[in-house]
């Protein structure tokens, strides 16, 4: 400012220091931004220096060596629990409100996933310089500013409620460049071109002639070319279709199109076309249309071309015409077909839609239709491809289906290429041609004798000529091998030729019907050959062999249509099946279906509930005497390894009180309808298929005593004998009797342990008499031996040892030593009483006891021993009492 | 004359007036069971999963019991009228308690739907038989969740059930009668031929009413196993519907899929009333119970969806 200009000022009374007056209307560039403003503090920084940190100021990015893996979470999840999404729940008792129900994605995002949505979701990146509006930051800076200059607050607050309007970016550099609003955009253009633009723009060709003198002077400037008009796209405020025009008629749009598709296709802008390439239907832009004036409107597809397809036939005549034209405004009131039209309405004088008629074909007078000269033709291009060069040979193999194709090969010559190197050779290519024709023989299901006896071909004799075969081997050979049997009717007439070969009052076989003559003498020379290989000897020997036509393992397909034979209908294979499942029924539903019922229909068979089964019933186990099969307590129809039934089909000793012998013939259980006979249990397991097996030894019955006693005892121990018996027979009565109320030190919980098995009380403690003891002689190796085995033995000796040791416990006698020498007799007598013998057959043998019993023990030497000591109770009848306190018997105990 | 007689008493005794139709179940009724001792209500189980307490006089419903997944195919009370028992095709046997309406215990372990459920005289063996073609047994008093015994004799489904004093029998789909005598120890099966879908043994245990699918009821000898007598002529072929003893046991009462209920003489086995009976029911009868004190009323129960009791007039009374 210069000083002159300060004095004018000073003059006016002007302050010139404020800071309006020294207001710089001048902007010339663009100012850079202030260095303190900025806040890129990276922004002389070195690349390799500047360090990335979140929004937080925490480090996230970490190089090998300035943390590498102990970034940790810090870099993921954020915290050391990791990040919780929030959660939903929401019970049957406490329900979660209604608001939380849907939860929104926005819970289970952390701060990251919540910025990069936040980001994402700003459609527009609205920076202060294109904000229009002037709604942002700066703008509020802008303000801000503007308040901390003297303004009245008036007016401030006024200027507040009015939104500054801002130019945009675009427009404040037109206006650098000296547009200015109103005006086009572009050079500036002379007086002429914007005439023509105004007229353009204003639509009407006849332009006012211009005046001159304005000319003159408007000529020498430029000026700003015209703003381009805003096009205004009508927003479609209807319903009808793209392209649709109120008031045209479906007719007048095809033929509008039909215009446009004459000037040509308008190609869709969004791809290009080559420069060969013809439009396509896809390439022609289906909603061009709305924007260009010249032409009225374009279809998405074209109408006209439909119609121009469209073929009707078989309307009637009055219809054609009423459709085409028109009826006069008088029969405007009338249907063509002389029916009135409802009042108030009118029949429209435009076709709505008209459909293209085309006339039948005029047909010539005298036309019949004639199939025939149609398949004719046919015909007569048959005859001209039979002219046509045959094709070449037909390929064998697989390459039969593409005949007439060039194979790859044939191509390949064509086109000089180099042969292909052959495809390894196929084990046939080898084959002779012989094996070839065999083995296509077998292929086709045809027996191979039949064609291997085909002579070779000799050179054919127009006569008959009847191979002669002797009427001896025509005779075998009738009887021998069938050669034919595949093929019945071949085999009659080769039946017929031997018959009439082997006596001459047959008559000779005849020609077939249609067979020539070369044919016939093939055949019968076949038929002869056939008889000369199958001459008595082999005919004999075919007795061995099945016939060949075994080869044919599949079903034989039948020429020509299934022809069922007779009756066959009445038997198909289904009821062939049925009836053989009738047969099959068993007699229980044979019964049931003739409604039989009551044996024949009922199964009875053991079944086992289960204990607790019982007790809810209130009702006794049936079965006390075992669990029923552990098979989750049910019994089962199947034969199966059922222990109880087994076991209770065991003799056993405790229940059954008749004889073993009695018991082992019982096991079978005849009784038990459901046991099968082969069922195996414990008695009969390990015998194989007979059950019988064995048996004999078992119920093997010995011979009475006398029979030995002839044989081998001398006369003085008969006389022992006789001695002996009765005393035994007194004896053992009392003997019993006592025993039960006088043992009471005797072992009861031992003996109730122990029923099934005989407790065998040692009567070693009994004096022996010493009238009737003998010693006997027993080389002491062999009692130990016995007794040793005895040992071995498990339960038995187990329990006489038991037996024996609380014998020696409780009751105590001063001759136990003696006991040692004398068990092996008493014990086994004891155990034999109590092995379910009863008393039946004691009373019976009890003459012969002393005897009897000790040879049935099986392990015992019966002829070394003496005669037990017991013999010597009766006299002795003061030892009873001790005998009864300590022998303590198994009969006792039941 | 004196058959006539018979014939006249015996078809006074098939109650044929409709008294009620109780129709708030929604789709086919299973089964309908009187209560036991007085017999003063009945229990319905049906198709739509519930089971409903009426009082057959006025035909009100006093309770409805939900809590089935499935259909309900039987129903068996228990002899105090306290509790009782329902199957069907959940594969879960429910004991309910009849005033809370809560089910007391659920037995599971069936693999199939269950086609019949019975208590024993004292409630405390329940049988149940399914499709599965095995009978559970369940103890009632123990808490034990696994059946006291699973009879797995039948080779087919298992349709129904009944339990005596002392026997456990049963009716299958493959066409036997399965009696298992606890006291013998022994199973007997008698084969019918045809799907058992129905049995009931008379009062003295001798005799049995067995339906089969052939459109047949037949009185079978429990000690012999023969049939004693046949009853037919109504159409039952694929549904199963379980056939009674009129009062008495004088006639033998059954419905059909035609929707009729038949009534036979059951000595001489001769239709009572007319030859045919009129159509009471729009779809099969799947169950029909006499009440088992009163003379003249009965309940039938239909895949119509109601539930029909029957009295014989008034005047009729015996």
């Amino acid at each position: 400012m210069t000083s002159r200009l300060k004095k004018r000022l000073d003059n006016l009374g002007v302050d010139p220091s404020s800071a309006k007056l020294t207001e710089n209307f001048c902007l010339i560039g663009t100012p850079l931004p202030s260095l303190e403003k900025s806040k890129d503090s990276g922004e002389f920084v070195p690349v390799w220096k500047q360090e990335v940190r979140d929004e937080q100021g925490r480090r996230r990015l970490h190089g090998a060596f300035t943390g590498g893996f102990s970034a940790g979470y810090y870099n993921t999840v954020g915290s050391k629990e990791g990040w919780t999404p929030s959660t939903f729940i929401s019970s049957r008792t406490s329900r979660a409100a209604k608001g939380q129900k849907g939860s929104r994605p926005e819970d289970y995002m952390d701060d990251e996933d919540l910025a990069e949505l936040r980001d994402s979701q700003k459609m527009i990146d609205t920076t202060e310089e294109m904000d229009v509006l002037g709604g942002t930051g700066a703008e509020m800076r802008r303000r801000a500013d503007g308040m901390s200059l003297e303004k009245d607050s008036v007016a401030s607050a006024l200027e507040s409620l009015i939104p500054t309007v801002r130019d945009s970016v675009g427009a404040r550099l037109l206006q650098k460049m000296g547009w200015r609003l109103g005006s086009g955009i572009g050079p500036r253009v002379t007086y002429t071109k914007r005439k023509l633009q105004d007229q353009l723009y204003s639509g009407s060709s006849t332009s006012a002639p211009p005046d001159d003198e304005e000319d003159a002077e408007a000529g020498k400037h430029l000026y700003a070319p015209r703003d381009t008009k805003v096009i205004l796209a009508k927003p479609k405020d209807n319903s009808f279709g793209l392209g649709y025009e109120a008031g045209q008629g479906l007719r007048g749009a095809g033929e509008s199109s039909r215009e446009n598709a004459k000037k040509g296709p308008n190609i869709s802008a969004g791809f290009g076309l080559g420069a060969l390439n013809d439009a396509d239907m896809d390439d022609l832009d289906v909603y061009d249309g709305g924007l260009d004036q010249g032409e009225s409107r374009r279809l998405a597809y074209d109408a006209g071309d439909d119609d121009e397809e469209r073929i009707v036939l078989g309307a009637t005549q009055a219809r054609d015409k009423s459709a085409r034209y028109p009826p006069s405004t008088a029969a405007a009131h009338f249907f063509h077909d002389g029916r009135p039209v409802l009042a108030g309405f009118a029949l429209s004088d435009k076709p709505v839609m008209e459909d293209k008629w085309f006339a039948l074909p005029e047909i010539p007078k005298g036309w019949k239709p004639n199939p025939q000269s149609v398949w004719a033709q046919g015909q007569e291009n048959l005859e001209q491809a039979k002219k046509m060069p045959p094709p070449p040979p037909p390929r064998s193999g697989p390459d039969k289906w593409k005949a007439g194709a060039i194979t790859a090969d044939e191509r390949g010559a064509m086109l000089g290429e180099a042969k292909a190197p052959a495809p390894p050779r196929s084990v046939f290519d080898y084959l002779s041609e012989k094996d070839r024709e065999r083995l296509q023989n077998i292929k086709a299901g045809v027996s191979v004798t039949e064609k291997v006896e085909q002579p070779t071909p000799i050179e054919p004799p127009q006569e008959i000529i009847v191979p002669t075969v002797e009427p001896r081997t025509a005779q075998a050979a009738l009887q021998g091998f069938q050669p034919f049997t595949t093929d019945p009717p071949k085999q009659a007439r080769y039946t017929a030729y031997l018959k009439s070969q082997a006596s001459s009052s047959a008559p000779p076989l005849a020609q077939k019907p249609g067979q020539s003559v070369d044919e016939f003498n093939k055949e019968l020379s076949d038929f002869a050959k056939s008889a000369m290989i199958f001459k008595p000897i082999s005919g004999a020997m075919a007795n061995r062999f099945t016939s060949a036509s075994i080869i044919e393992s599949g079903p034989k397909a039948q020429e020509g249509l299934y022809k069922p034979a007779p009756g066959s209908y009445l038997t198909t294979p289904d009821e062939t099946e049925k009836e053989e499942e009738k047969v099959d029924e068993s007699p229980k539903a044979h019964a049931a279906r003739a409604g039989m019922f009551g044996p024949l229909t009922r199964e009875t068979q053991d079944w086992f509930p289960m204990r607790l089964l019982c007790k809810r019933f209130g009702v006794k186990d049936p079965h006390p005497d075992g669990p029923p099969a552990p098979s989750g307590g049910s019994s089962s129809q199947a034969p199966q390894w059922d222990p109880q039934s087994a076991f209770s089909s065991m003799p056993t000793q405790s229940h059954e009180s008749a004889p073993r012998t009695a018991a082992i013939e019982d096991t079978p259980r005849p009784g038990s309808a459901s046991a099968p006979s082969g069922k195996k249990d414990l008695a009969n397991i390990g015998l194989g298929e007979d059950e019988s097996q064995g048996k004999d030894t078992l119920t093997y019955e010995r011979p009475t005593m006398d029979i030995f006693k002839a044989i081998f005892a001398s006369d003085e121990e008969d006389s022992d004998d006789e001695e002996e018996m009765p005393v035994e027979v007194q004896g053992q009565t009392p003997y019993r009797q006592p025993s039960v109320p006088s043992a009471p030190t005797a072992p009861p919980p031992i003996a109730s342990e122990v029923i099934p098995r005989a407790p065998s009380p040692p009567l070693d403690e009994t004096p022996p008499d010493p009238a009737t003891f003998r010693p006997t002689f027993v080389p002491r190796a062999e009692r130990e031996g016995k007794r040793k085995g005895k040992d071995k033995e498990s339960d038995k000796k187990e329990k006489k040892g038991k037996s024996k040791k609380m014998k020696t416990v409780l009751v105590s006698f001063g001759d136990d030593e003696m006991a040692d020498d004398l068990k092996p007799k008493k014990p086994k007598k004891r155990s034999r009483a109590a092995d379910g013998e009863t008393e039946r057959e004691t009373d019976k043998s009890k003459k012969k006891r002393p005897k009897e019993d000790a040879p049935e023990d099986d392990e015992e030497d019966m002829w070394v021993e003496k005669p037990p000591p017991t013999i010597a109770q009766p006299s002795g009848s003061s030892d009873q009492t001790t005998l009864a306190k300590g022998r303590m018997r198994a009969s006792d105990f039941l | 004359m004196a058959q006539a007689s018979v014939k006249l008493s015996s078809a006074a005794h098939v109650p044929r007036s409709l008294h009620l139709s109780l129709a708030s179940h929604a789709g086919p009724v299973h089964v309908v069971r009187y209560a036991k001792q007085s017999a003063k209500h009945i229990l319905t189980g049906g198709q739509d999963r519930t089971i409903r307490l009426w009082n057959p006089e006025t035909g009100a419903e006093i309770k409805s019991y939900t809590g089935h997944g499935y259909e309900v195919l039987s129903l068996c009370i228990a002899p105090d009228n306290a509790r009782f028992a329902s199957s069907g095709g959940d594969r879960n046997v429910f004991l309910w308690d009849v005033a809370t309406g809560q089910t007391i215990r659920r037995f599971t372990g069936h693999m199939g739907r269950i086609n019949a459920v019975e208590f024993n005289g004292d409630a405390s063996v329940l049988a149940s038989g399914s499709f599965d073609a095995t009978i559970r047994l369940w103890d009632l008093r123990a808490q034990s969740r696994a059946p006291i015994q699973t009879l797995d004799q039948a080779k087919d489904s298992i349709s129904t059930l009944h339990i005596g004093s002392t026997e456990i029998i049963s009716g299958s789909v493959d066409g036997h009668i399965r009696t298992y005598d606890l006291r013998k120890g022994e199973l007997r099966s008698d084969f019918l031929g045809h799907p058992v879908t129905s049995i009931l043994p008379t009062f003295d245990s001798t005799t049995l009413l067995a339906s089969t699918l052939d459109s047949h009821l037949r009185l079978m000898d429990c000690v012999t196993g023969q049939a004693l007598n046949t009853f037919s002529g109504h159409l039952n072929m694929s549904y199963r519907t379980r056939a009674c003893f009129a009062h008495g046991e004088a006639a033998v009462i059954c419905g059909d899929e035609e929707g009729r209920v038949w009534a036979w003489d059951l000595v001489n086995g001769t239709s009572l009333g007319a030859d045919k009976p009129p159509k009471v029911h729009e779809k099969v009868i799947t169950w029909t119970e006499h009440h088992p004190l009163h003379a003249g009323e009965m309940v039938t129960a239909s895949a119509d969806g109601t539930v029909k009791v029957w009295k014989t007039p008034p005047g009729d009374k015996v």
